[in-house]
């Protein structure tokens, strides 16, 4: 298993490097240079602008420039954001703790759901309950995020005033106060449960129609034939064997998170790395786009790793070699 | 011998009864899904209307009416007019066209490249299957969103921007049919009739074309529904962003866009609602109708 999940590692490496090839391609198609976007071109003398440019080295050859950013980019240095004028690193690093907040909260939130939802409705399938759920179920799974974002803020934010509709935390709190971190969930909550929905959706099935598929199998028989109470039965040995497969979700949960995280954010105004990608693109920001698109593709061949690791850690037979 | 000609005359005198063809039990299956009939039937009038929509209303779309900003639902206008004077239920029928015909574009786009490489793939095997999985891996690894974002920022005012919005995403979006396809095919070719089919001389494009793709056509209908809805979503929230279609060109997602202003979002329900229930509507009939279809085409279910 070690040796499989760390030739898994290795293969990453070349998959690594291409996509950055791509990814720096792609940035310098982009139109204009970070030069173009924050020097008026009118009175700023172009003879500066060109001896920048040379400075800067964008006349260099394109390889060269790619290996003068990636080496950067290995040694952690990914240079100072065109916008706000600092480290690109300090930028993400402002944001980064908001968005990990909220990735954590939706896979919590999820858990929590989709455990009460799937463990009750596989216990009583086929009742008026568990019809209720699958519905839900189904609209979860077929709304797409931003309508059910704009949906929630427009009934818990404006209607009922549950929850706020934008922002990560209230203004003129004392950072660390108890009241500090309060307001931060109250801020999450509801971006939170919007990113999860999907999962909630597909959790909540799968544990049920697990758990359905369990009841009718011979320990369970076993189980009832000496007298087991059914809860036990289900709290204790049903429920281990279906809980398990669960954790191979996680790792899609991470890539789903990623380009969740772009839409909520972006609805809920929430401070966040989504966010800040869109804002790369509008102001052509190209040292944290490209440091942002690396991050998140880096994620998402985590995200695909863990979940080909765990699909054999849970289930031996599908482990490939 | 005797046994042979009495079964000969047995099959003579009972006229060989025709068993029905999988495409028509599926059929059959599926007409009998209440479900899946309302939801394609709902499917095809908004297509219908959307397609007809020049005809339907006079208003101009594109046209801006400071005159009358933000009315609310009346006789005249059904739906009222958004923030720029124009109609909704206008803007709603037109931007029917936009969303459905770059849901269909990509579906088939999505459809076709994942078909070609998945099957090419599965046929050969060996190096070519490895070389295109791996390029298809290479694919499935970029995070779809982030992509889609960057390479329309990249084309965008080279190209027509729906063909933009459209390529853009049926490149990234493959990966999944073409492994589906492939995995089919590594299935379907063991069988003999594809041995037999190649020993008579059948090129390889012969043979996944007319014996191949026929047997897997009932996944790939399947899988050709799902990716419609998907791409009605993409589209619809990438506009919603503001990085899909062209702002000036109606769709049900840049109508949406408009929510993104909390005045509109909490006072002006009449703009966004609209295309928000329409959007959730269409993709959960598509939903649907993709249910019946895989029911139908699936011989274990008893329907």
């Amino acid at each position: 298993m070690l040796k499989y999940a760390f030739r898994r590692i290795l293969g990453m490496i070349p998959m690594l490097l291409l996509t950055s090839i791509v990814i720096f391609t792609l940035a310098k198609l982009m139109p204009g240079d970070s030069l173009s976007g924050e020097i008026d071109p009118r009175n700023t003398n172009p003879e500066y602008i060109a001896e920048m440019r040379e400075k800067l080295g964008y006349n260099d050859p394109l390889p060269q420039q790619y290996f003068r950013w990636i080496s950067g980019f290995v040694e952690g240095d990914f240079g100072k954001s065109t916008r706000f004028k600092i480290d690109v690193s300090e930028v993400i690093g402002e944001r980064l703790p908001n968005t990990i907040l909220l990735g954590f909260s939706s896979i919590l939130i999820t858990y929590i759901l989709a455990f009460i939802m799937g463990s009750y409705a596989g216990r009583k399938p086929y009742t008026l309950t568990d019809n209720l759920i699958g519905g839900l179920n189904y609209i979860g799974l077929a709304i797409p995020s931003f309508i059910a974002g704009v949906f929630a803020i427009f009934f818990f934010s404006f209607t009922l005033g549950w929850f706020p509709s934008n922002g990560s935390v209230d203004i003129g709190v004392t950072e660390g106060t108890l009241e500090w971190w309060l307001s931060r969930f109250h801020h999450v909550f509801l971006p939170a449960v919007v990113l999860g929905l999907l999962s909630t959706a597909s959790y909540t099935q799968f544990l049920r129609n697990d758990i359905i598929e369990n009841s009718r199998k011979d320990y369970v028989r076993t189980a009832r034939a000496k007298g087991t109470p059914e809860r036990k039965i289900y709290n204790v040995h049903i429920l281990r064997n279906s809980i398990i497969p669960l954790i191979t979700f996680l790792g899609f949960d991470i890539v789903a998170i990623i380009s969740g995280a772009i839409i909520t954010e972006t609805i809920f105004t929430y401070p966040g790395l989504g966010q800040l990608f869109l804002q790369s693109v509008g102001t052509r920001d190209y040292p944290v786009l490209l440091t942002l698109t690396m991050l998140f593709s880096f994620l998402t061949l985590i995200g695909n790793l863990i979940a080909d690791v765990l699909y054999g850690v849970v289930d031996p037979r599908i482990r490939l070699d | 011998m005797e046994i042979a000609t009495q079964n000969e005359k047995n099959v003579l005198v009972t006229p060989p009864k025709k068993s029905l063809s999988p495409f028509a039990i599926a059929r059959k299956k599926f007409v009998k899904n209440k479900l899946a009939i309302i939801s394609l039937l709902f499917l095809l009038i908004v297509t219908i209307i959307s397609i007809l929509a020049p005809y339907i209303t006079t208003a101009d779309i594109t046209r801006i009416n400071i005159g009358q900003m933000s009315l609310e639902p009346s006789g005249k206008h059904w739906l009222g007019t958004d923030k720029s004077g124009r109609d909704v239920f206008t803007r709603l029928l037109y931007g029917g066209r936009i969303s459905l015909l770059v849901g269909i574009s990509c579906t088939l786009f999505v459809i076709f490249l994942g078909t070609l490489i998945g099957s090419i793939s599965g046929y050969f095997g060996g190096a070519v299957d490895s070389l295109l999985m791996r390029f298809t891996d290479f694919i499935l690894n970029f995070p779809f969103l982030v992509f889609v974002i960057v390479l329309n920022a990249i084309l965008f005012g080279k190209v027509n921007g729906l063909w933009v919005l459209i390529g853009t995403i049926s490149l990234l979006s493959w990966g999944g049919i073409a492994r589906i396809v492939r995995s089919k095919i590594l299935a379907e070719k063991e069988n003999e009739y594809i041995t037999a089919a190649i020993s008579i001389g059948c090129s390889p494009a012969k043979v996944i074309i007319k014996h191949l793709l026929p047997n897997i056509l009932s996944t790939i209908i399947v899988q050709a529904t799902i990716t419609f809805a998907t791409m009605i979503v993409a589209e619809t929230g990438l506009s919603f962003l503001g990085f899909g279609v062209p702002q000036e060109i109606p769709s049900w997602g840049n109508m949406l866009n408009s929510a993104n202003e909390p005045d509109v979002l909490q006072f002006k329900l009449w703009i966004w609602v609209p295309p928000a229930l329409i959007i959730t509507i269409t993709i959960l009939s598509i939903n649907f109708i993709g249910e019946g279809l895989k029911d139908a085409f699936n011989p274990k279910s008893k329907r």
